[in-house]
């Protein structure tokens, strides 16, 4: 063998391991190594009120106090839902996680906080609990039942008090229609249309089948005879042109900005809109009031809700003293809470009330509720349905009232995806 | 001896040029032959994606339950992938060659038109939807035009006919500038000399197109085929920022299905059946497309 013919070899082997050594090099290594300094990183979600700024401000206080450096970070895919199980996968999951509440999957991967006792005094503590042990903690609750409405399109529809009953908000619609309002009731597409659903059924539902996730997981009740009165109304306004097949086509934020041009009259939407409200102030009267039932005499209902600013800690943190620190100060300083208030409102008893005059509508409301419950596509706690995507489904699903599928039709689908979700 | 030094000579250079073919080996194993072996094997079963939950092995569990596809999820998304498939790959291959053909002679307006004609390629899929989505929305630049003119509004985006229609345009539009690139080039390699000789015969632009330029072009339009094929059949990124897939399931394709639906839902195991068959779907349909323009492109070269 020639000694170039060695040469070109030896070459050609070295070229040849050159990839190899390359990816050895950008393989990670230990996942917790970036916390190894005593750093606690927060995935969070970041938004047009939660900027990366304001979370810095919100931690300095903590930072300052405990000397622990706090890494924010958005989320790497479109949503916090998104991207943290995709870090999990990769090994580099954050140590402390907001926005988002456990689902079946991620469950396993969290921290039982159960034994911290700041843990079991937080809000919503209870409904978010399975057999009393807890893995998300939270500073309030975020209404979900609220149908906004615009005073002054009322008063010109000669509606002079807020709908309670079902009967009375299909004659308020009705009125509002013939006083020429472009949209009686607005909805919006994507995963506006499902929580939109959601939420105006919220206090009924939970009247007519109180705890009704548990009995469809029991078998008691079917996912579509607990939704066919919804669609039905909803089928009915379709039918009546109060909402039209533009809507779902039409984005939450055109929505909004729709109802704050004084185009719609009634826009169901959870708490969080009162911070859009304040943000751009409409120049009418705007009310608040909750979804309806049947019968005046149960309203108003019990209220959806959903706990605000959830904080999850990952059980593989390698700082799990710093993280769960860092959230015992989220969900217990008052200063920390406050501020939290200021970046998104909720509410919480004992809370000061906003200086947004809308929030404090909301607050109003919410005091008067019987009861919070939680939403269907809740994932965790001992009323979680246990399924994945129900929202989703159900968005996609009840769309189709807006296309002209009878309602019966979708909650035979409804049910039918629930009996194949449960399975697999 | 002589032989013999030949030989070795035979071999060293065999070994050197198969040592140098590694690092394209490597990478090529590295980053497609593990990743897809990993997917066939996820697609046998259970897991949702996270590594301190191993995946549990379910046989053809994932495969069966695509096949009954119990509550009519994967089904309408076939069908929406190869209406899209179908639909687009003529779209896109006519508005390509005939931009092509009027484009072929290299002046300066032709040079900034072909530029024009491709820059939609050069944009993320992602923002083509957003962008299209705020032109014709029900509340988008279109229909504003419209209202303000006192018609109708067009349901672009609200009705489940009008939105798969309006995908398909989309699409097309974000796609024929590489093939339009592609036929560009062909027409470059057609003989001009024989499309002279069939203009001296006698031949009308028409004769011309059909007896030389077209077959000539076979091999082109072979490879223009199978890639926006292949292409269309795995269009995710313009439905999510189109219409996410609605209104209700009217827009939801394959690749959406598994993107949007199962991985979203940490259902690995059940993505990874639905990918691996949408992969096997898009192998046979480039094998059949390959055969079928075989004797087409056997035509080329007798014109060549």
């Amino acid at each position: 063998m020639s000694t170039s013919f060695r040469r070109r070899a030896r070459g050609a082997a070295a070229l040849g391991f050159v990839p190899v050594l390359a990816l050895a090099a950008c393989s990670t290594g230990d996942a917790s190594a970036d916390t190894d300094d005593g750093s606690v990183r927060m995935l969070v979600n970041i938004t047009d009120n939660l900027t990366q700024a304001k979370w810095e401000e919100l931690v300095k206080p903590f930072e300052d106090e405990s000397g622990i450096d706090v890494k924010i970070e958005g989320p790497s895919g479109q949503s916090v839902a998104e991207s943290f199980p995709a870090l999990l996968a990769a090994g580099t999951a954050p140590d402390v996680i907001q926005s988002i509440v456990p689902g079946p999957d991620t469950a396993p991967e969290l921290l039982d906080l159960t034994e911290y006792d700041w843990a079991s005094d937080t809000p919503m503590a209870d409904l978010y609990s399975t057999d009393g042990a807890i893995n998300v903690v939270g500073v309030g609750m975020q209404a979900q039942s609220l149908m906004f409405y615009n005073a002054d399109l009322f008063e010109e529809a000669g509606i002079t008090e807020p709908p309670a009953t079902w009967d009375e908000l299909d004659a308020a619609l009705a009125a509002l229609d013939d006083a020429g309002v472009a949209t009686p009731i607005a909805f919006a597409s994507d995963w506006a249309t499902g929580v939109q659903v959601q939420q105006i059924w919220h206090p009924q539902q939970n009247l007519t089948t109180p705890g009704w996730q548990q009995s469809v997981a029991d078998g008691s009740s079917t996912l579509g005879d607990q939704f066919q009165p919804v669609l039905e109304h909803v089928a009915g306004w379709v039918e009546a042109g109060y909402t039209t097949a533009d809507d779902v086509a039409t984005d939450s934020g055109t929505q909004e900005a729709n109802f704050i041009a004084g185009e719609v009259g009634i826009y169901p939407m959870g708490s969080w809109f009162s911070t859009t409200l304040a943000a751009s102030p409409p120049d009418f009267e705007v009310g608040v009031f909750a979804p309806p039932v049947d019968d005046a005499a149960d309203a108003p209902g019990p209220m959806g809700a959903t706990i605000a600013f959830p904080y999850m800690v990952w059980d593989g943190t390698a700082n799990p003293d710093g993280a769960t620190a860092l959230v015992e100060y989220l969900v217990t300083s008052d200063e920390a809470i406050a501020k939290q208030a200021e970046m998104d409102s909720f509410s919480r008893e004992g809370l000061e009330p906003s200086g947004n005059e809308y929030a404090g509508q909301v607050q109003e409301l919410t005091d008067s509720a019987p009861s919070y419950v939680v939403p269907g596509n809740q994932t965790v706690g001992d009323y979680a349905l246990p399924v994945a995507g129900f929202n989703p489904k159900f968005t996609e699903l009840a769309q189709g009232l807006w296309q002209g599928r009878p309602p019966a039709d979708v909650a035979a689908d409804l049910t039918a995806w629930y009996e194949a979700e449960k399975l697999g | 001896m002589a032989r013999t030094t030949s030989s070795r000579r035979g071999f060293a250079g065999s070994l050197v040029s198969g040592l140098m073919t590694i690092p394209a080996a490597a990478v090529y194993t590295g980053l497609t032959v593990v990743p897809v072996g990993f997917a066939v094997y996820y697609s046998f079963t259970q897991y949702n994606g996270i590594p301190s939950q191993p995946p549990t092995w379910v046989g053809f569990e994932n495969y069966a339950r695509i096949i009954q596809d119990p509550i009519g999820d994967l089904r309408p998304a076939v069908v929406v992938t190869a209406l899209i498939a179908v639909a687009g790959a003529f779209l896109v291959n006519g508005a390509a060659l005939g931009l092509a053909l009027l484009l072929r002679r290299t002046t300066p307006f032709n040079t900034f038109a072909r530029v024009v004609m491709f820059y939609p390629h050069v944009l993320s899929a992602l923002i083509v939807g957003f962008l299209w989505q705020a032109i014709l929305g029900p509340q988008g630049a279109v229909n504003n035009l419209l209202e303000s003119r006192g018609a109708s509004s067009l349901p672009f985006l609200a009705d489940p006919d009008w939105a798969l229609t309006t995908l398909i345009v989309v699409i097309v539009w974000a796609q024929f500038g590489v093939q339009l690139v592609l036929y560009l080039a062909g027409l470059q390699a057609v003989s001009p000399e024989l499309q002279e000789a069939a203009r001296l015969d006698g031949a009308g632009s028409v004769q011309v197109f059909r007896h030389v330029t077209w077959p000539a072009l076979a091999p082109t339009v072979t490879v223009t085929i199978v890639t926006s094929v292949l292409s269309l059949l795995k269009v995710y990124d313009v439905v999510l920022g189109l219409t996410n897939g609605g209104p209700g399931d009217a827009t939801q394709t394959w690749a959406y299905e598994i993107l949007a639906v199962s991985f979203a839902n940490n259902k690995v195991g059940l993505a990874c059946a639905q990918a691996v068959l949408l992969v096997l779907v898009a192998g046979i349909l480039s094998f059949t497309i390959i055969a079928l323009r075989r004797r087409a492109e056997e035509g080329a070269e007798a014109v060549g």
